[in-house]
């Protein structure tokens, strides 16, 4: 591949307003670049995306036959599809378009009296992409058909209501759920935000719907083993995890005819073992064979093996339905599908690991999911609210607000807002004062965030209705030995006044994070996490959905917190991303393979076991063994490029001589 | 807006301008306070987690919280003049639950630093300096505990700067390149 | 037997040298020898000396710590204001170049230089960590056990707090100090608060006696709640504190105690074998002989 000494670049330098401008001389910078080989046009612009200036792209290059171009602005990451397309208007293939990123990795970190410096730091820029255009190559995307499935991991509100959409655009979908019933942390909540709705009323619909949707194949206690794949054609290997309990479809298939599980309990009533149950965060029993709660979807006992003696008495209770199988092993399947959206939610920091709060010290401070199940009507205490330590009614609650958000000092504290709190706190104060006579509830905060719609009118409401707040962050909380009340110290800030209040019951509003299986689960679909330990949007703004691999979408608080409103409505945004390319059909992918050069290869077949997508092979060509890949699973990464040692395998729009050309370009200052 | 002036000096002083003015503000008092005190003193967001895991605030008008607040906003004379700022007993608490992970102990402890230099402190801290610079001790050896030592079988004078007072001189070499003792000499004798 | 620079502070050894004898013999009985660190002043008090000028602070702990790294020894004290100065210095030198090269230029006058080369313990964490000692030797060197006797822990501030860049743990429920108690028989009682400060430190007993007293008296209270039949602590400006504070109570509010304080020092050393005069339990001003009878 020889230099094209013909090759005529056209250099574009952005302004973007003063981002760039603003740092550097870029007027400069399109002087100098005038002067380099093979550049035939030069010239700066106020804003390179705007139509102006794509449309001078497109003239510069009918004007001065360009072969490549050049546009020095900001990151490849937000406008490279802009001028690629520029550049394919005008006549030139798209993949002879080079980006030099002058902003991110020039102006912002330049800004302060460094303008010489970041001037000639950009012109190194130009000269090295220009270098990198002369040896551009035409290349033709990749098109690949994309399966007409999707799956969703995660059923709580946010993956159901992903499926729901999905599914009835007429997507098959896979709903792929950890435990045993759909519904997630909303089924474990009492009542919602401003509106006072009960949970269940409004989400129990929806979860059967789930259910009984003939494009959702609901796939309750299944995992993610494993996935392999790109866009539109995802291989994903999932573990069912033995529930020692068939559904009828999983009876017929074994013969048992009328068998299967009905939902009959008959099981749990004879069950002798009783251990406590995670789902009432251990304020209740439950039996080794149970469901979480009487609206389960899909209604299916579960054997917890754990504690199963296997007495068979439950085998016995099932009779001729035979649907117990204490024997019963994980089972892995494979399904393809072509896209994916995660939805996998968030779990309660330890929050007895701050231990000023005394959580799992003092006997009567609870968080607010287990105040949630307290107040609930199929709680374990039909809905009244006790304190753990007694039984008694509590006359008077404080509510600790930032319990571990909002905190800098590591370990298990987040830095972050989690963004729900302050509005279930304002609820849960709401209920206290409407269910218990004269009892008073104190708000212990920093800030009201009541941001949403109707949010500020429901602290309006709470404060009317008596609610007392005090301005100030839970210091410490002492119990008292004898009567277990509990001493909250904090600052009234606005009275200027350290304050002790003797309290009946105190519940922390604890900081939320990923669920504990979040980052072995991303890692698979090669999702990153930013760093509050979220999983990654491909954009914060104008992505908010995507993910950096194609073809996989978030939705919900796994992407960061949310509430139920903003969870269902990023779920909707997801599924309707998510079926775009099914929808469509066929995806393009970026031709950056690599490329076995036949006549260099020897054969030797180290790259194939190099290779971590497993897109390479060995095969027979013209009586000689050289490696072949299988493009669509290429994802461009060089691995095997770096390593051929015979140099056989070219890398597509990364080639060696590029980057050498790249390299020298920089380094000999423009010789 | 010009400055009040009345012609009488009790009403001057009645309707005082309260109202907090930006020119009140040092910026330069900020940066020292963060420089001495080696924390992140500006980051505070008010949340009274210090005030209530203060002992000392709930039996006086000392609020730690307060003290920040004048950092942050560089109140230097309001802060340094306060007869509270000497009221911290640097027991930590706050600094331990601080959420914004910053240590308003060592804020209270640098703008002490600072007061010292305008010569504001109270007389038992220039006190230690003195016996220091003098017997190398806080709380020096005295007649009884020497009889009560050598009782147990210890030597009258423990071998600290008492057994060994040629150590002393190097410890006034040490206070004296920070001119300490005659700063604690020079207020104590001005009083 | 593991060998370290005694670090005496000024309170225990002019005020409580009981603290100081019952040290030195009690460590012995469990493998550690305590050597003079000849020539060591104050450290200086972290509260009074440090609220006047940190680089001073800073140079003044330095030098003592050179006196270590001179015998190649690393420290032991047993007050937690002679941990804050000296230990914390120490941690900050090894940490910050800065700091670290303006202490040396004023050590430079004296011809000293610090180096970094030692480490800095209370003994009572030499006491709890099996490594060194552990709990199980203090309970064997156990000869008189303090049946009976309820005793109240006062942890003090400047050993544990701030928590940050100290290896102490939990400062909000911590129990290492009950367990040692524990070890010679007594029993740890738990009181209201147990973590709240003495009163004393910052300088504040000097500034405003009143106002470190009420703090004491709430601690005093919480104490005298439980029943407990003394105090003990790691601390002998705390000790002074609840000692003959309680005397400075009486005279100032009214309230009176007559709760004993021990140095952990002083009751390990009567659990030991010796004598409440090997202790000069006398010079404390709260009589000690109710809780003498109770013990011995």
């Amino acid at each position: 591949m020889a230099e094209n000494t013909e090759a005529k670049i056209g250099v574009f330098v952005c302004h973007c307003g003063t981002n760039i401008a603003g740092s550097l001389d870029v007027k400069a910078v399109a002087e100098y670049a005038k002067t380099l080989p093979n550049v035939a046009f030069a010239a700066d612009y106020q804003y390179m995306c705007s139509t102006p200036g794509q449309n001078m792209i497109k003239e510069a290059i009918a004007e001065h036959k360009l072969t490549g171009i050049v546009v020095a602005a900001c990151s490849p990451r937000l406008h490279e599809p802009t001028f690629r397309i520029a550049t394919k208007e005008g006549g030139v293939n798209m993949f002879r378009f080079e980006m030099a990123n002058i902003r991110e990795q020039n102006s912002w970190v330049h800004m302060h009296g460094m303008h010489d410096e970041a001037t000639a730091k950009a012109k190194d820029q130009v000269r090295m992409a220009v270098a990198k255009a002369k040896y551009l190559e035409d290349l033709v995307p990749k098109s690949v058909p994309v399966e007409k499935a999707a799956m969703v991991v995660g059923g709580g509100v946010g993956g159901i209501q992903a499926s729901l959409d999905l599914a009835s655009a007429g997507i098959k979908t896979y709903l792929v759920e950890k435990a045993e019933s759909i519904g997630g942390r909303m089924s474990q909540l009492d009542k919602t935000f401003p509106t006072l709705d009960c949970s269940q009323c409004i989400l129990a619909p929806k979860m059967v719907d789930a259910g009984r949707h003939p494009n959702i194949e609901l796939l309750s206690l299944h995992e993610v083993e494993n996935v392999e794949g790109y866009i539109g054609n995802f291989d994903v290997t999932l573990r069912k995890k033995a529930r020692g309990v068939m559904t009828p479809v999983e009876a017929a298939a074994k013969g048992i005819v009328g068998g299967g599980c009905n939902g009959c309990g008959d099981c749990t009533a004879v069950c002798p073992v009783v251990k406590p149950n995670a789902f009432e965060f251990g304020m209740a029993p439950r039996k080794a064979i149970y469901i979480n709660h009487p609206q389960v979807v899909p209604l299916i006992y579960t054997v917890d093996f754990n504690a199963c003696v296997k007495c068979g008495l439950c085998v016995e209770a099932c009779g001729t339905k035979k649907a117990i199988d204490l024997d019963m092993v994980d089972e892995f399947r494979t399904v393809k599908v072509g896209t994916v959206i995660l939805a996998t939610g968030y779990d309660y920091i330890p929050i007895e690991e701050k231990k000023e709060w005394g959580y799992k010290r003092h006997e009567n401070v609870i968080h607010s999911l287990e105040f949630e199940r307290l107040i609930c009507a199929s709680g374990p205490t039909g809905g009244h609210l006790v304190r753990p330590s007694d039984g008694a009614t509590p006359k008077s609650v404080g509510f600790v607000l930032c319990a571990g958000s909002r905190d800098n000092t590591g370990g298990v504290a987040k830095a972050y807002c989690s963004r729900f709190c302050c509005m279930y706190s304002l609820k849960h104060a709401h209920q206290i004062m409407e269910k218990i006579e004269g009892c008073t509830a104190y708000i212990f905060y920093m800030d009201i965030r009541s941001f949403g719609k109707a949010y500020e009118e429901f602290y309006y409401r709470i404060q009317n209705e008596g609610c007392k707040f005090i301005r100030g962050r839970v210091a410490n909380i002492l119990e008292d030995p004898e009567t277990k009340n509990l001493h909250v110290f904090a600052e009234d800030t606005l009275l200027g006044r350290p304050a002790d209040f003797e309290l009946d019951l105190v519940v922390l509003a604890a900081a939320i994070q990923p669920i504990e299986g979040a980052n072995p689960l991303r890692k698979k679909f090669g999702v990153s996490a930013s760093a509050d330990g979220w999983m990654l949007e491909a954009h914060p703004k104008l992505n908010p959905c995507g993910t950096t691999t194609a073809g996989v979408f978030l939705a919900g608080v796994c992407q960061g917190p949310k509430d139920i409103p903003d969870t269902v409505a990023q779920a909707e945004g997801a599924a309707s991303a998510a079926s775009i390319p099914i929808h469509v059909g066929q995806v393009e992918l970026e031709p950056y393979f690599a490329q076995c050069m036949d006549e260099l290869c020897a054969g030797c077949g180290m790259c194939v076991n190099l290779c971590p997508y497993s897109a390479l092979a060995l095969t027979e060509k013209n009586g000689r063994t050289v490696m072949q890949v299988t493009e669509a699973k290429c994802k461009g990464c060089g691995t095997c490029g770096g390593f051929c040692p015979g140099g056989a395998i070219k890398m597509q729009h990364f080639t060696t001589p590029q980057i050498v050309a790249q390299i020298d370009a920089y380094l000999m200052g423009g010789q | 807006m010009a400055a009040k002036s009345y012609d009488n000096p009790e009403l001057n002083k009645k309707l005082a301008d309260q109202r907090y003015h930006i020119s009140q503000s040092n910026p330069q008092f900020t940066k020292d306070v963060i420089k001495t005190s080696r924390t992140i003193a500006n980051m505070c967001y008010q949340c009274g987690t210090c005030t209530g895991s203060c002992p000392s605030a709930p039996r006086s008008t000392y609020r730690i919280r307060l003290f920040m607040r004048r950092n942050v906003l560089g109140l230097e004379n309001e802060a340094l003049t306060d007869p509270d700022l000497w009221l911290c007993t640097t027991c930590y608490s706050c600094t331990d639950r601080c959420p914004r992970d910053i240590a308003p102990t060592d804020v209270i402890m640098a703008m002490r630093n600072l007061a010292f230099k305008k010569d504001i402190v109270p007389r038992n801290f220039l006190q230690t300096v003195q016996l220091i610079y003098n017997s190398g001790h806080g709380v020096p050896n005295n007649d009884v505990n020497r009889a009560a030592r050598k009782r147990l079988g210890l030597t009258a004078d423990p071998p600290t700067t008492h057994m060994y007072p040629e150590y002393i001189k190097g410890i006034q070499k040490i206070l004296d390149h920070f001119g300490l003792k005659e700063n604690a000499d020079r207020i104590i004798k001005g009083e | 037997m593991h060998e370290y620079a005694f670090f005496l502070g000024c309170i225990a050894p002019n005020r409580y040298p009981g603290c100081e004898a019952s040290s030195i013999k009690t460590s012995e009985k469990v493998g550690i020898k305590l050597l003079p660190l000849e020539g060591a002043s104050c450290c200086p008090a972290p509260g009074a000396f440090g609220s006047i000028d940190l680089t001073v602070w800073y140079a003044m702990a330095a030098r003592n710590l050179v006196l270590a790294e001179q015998m190649k020894k690393d420290i032991a004290l047993i007050c937690n204001g002679c941990y804050k100065s000296i230990w914390e210095v120490n941690h900050i030198l090894k940490h910050n170049d800065e700091l670290r090269s303006q202490v040396n230029e004023v050590l430079k006058e004296i011809d000293m230089e610090y180096k970094g080369t030692i480490d800095v313990f209370h003994l009572a964490e030499l006491y709890y960590d099996p490594k060194i000692c552990g709990i199980q030797k203090i309970r064997d060197s156990v000869t008189t056990p303090m049946t009976g006797a309820k005793v109240a822990c006062h942890y003090g501030c400047h050993l544990m707090k701030p928590q940050k860049d100290r290896h102490f743990g939990d400062t909000e429920n911590p129990m290492w100090f009950e367990e040692l108690v524990a070890a010679v028989g007594a029993e740890p009682v738990q009181y209201r608060n147990k973590m709240q400060c003495c009163g004393a430190g910052g300088g504040v007993r000097g500034y405003d006696i009143v106002h470190a007293l009420d703090i004491t008296n709430e601690k005093l209270i919480n104490i005298s709640e439980v029943g407990a039949d003394a105090i003990t602590e790691l601390c002998p400006f705390c000790q002074l504190q609840f000692d003959r504070g309680q005397i400075e109570i009486k005279e100032k509010f009214g309230d009176v105690y007559n709760i004993p304080v021990l140095h952990f020092n002083e009751l390990l050393g009567l659990a030991q074998g010796m004598s409440p005069q090997d202790l000069a339990l006398d010079l404390h001003a709260v009589d000690c002989t109710p809780f003498l009878q109770k013990v011995l």
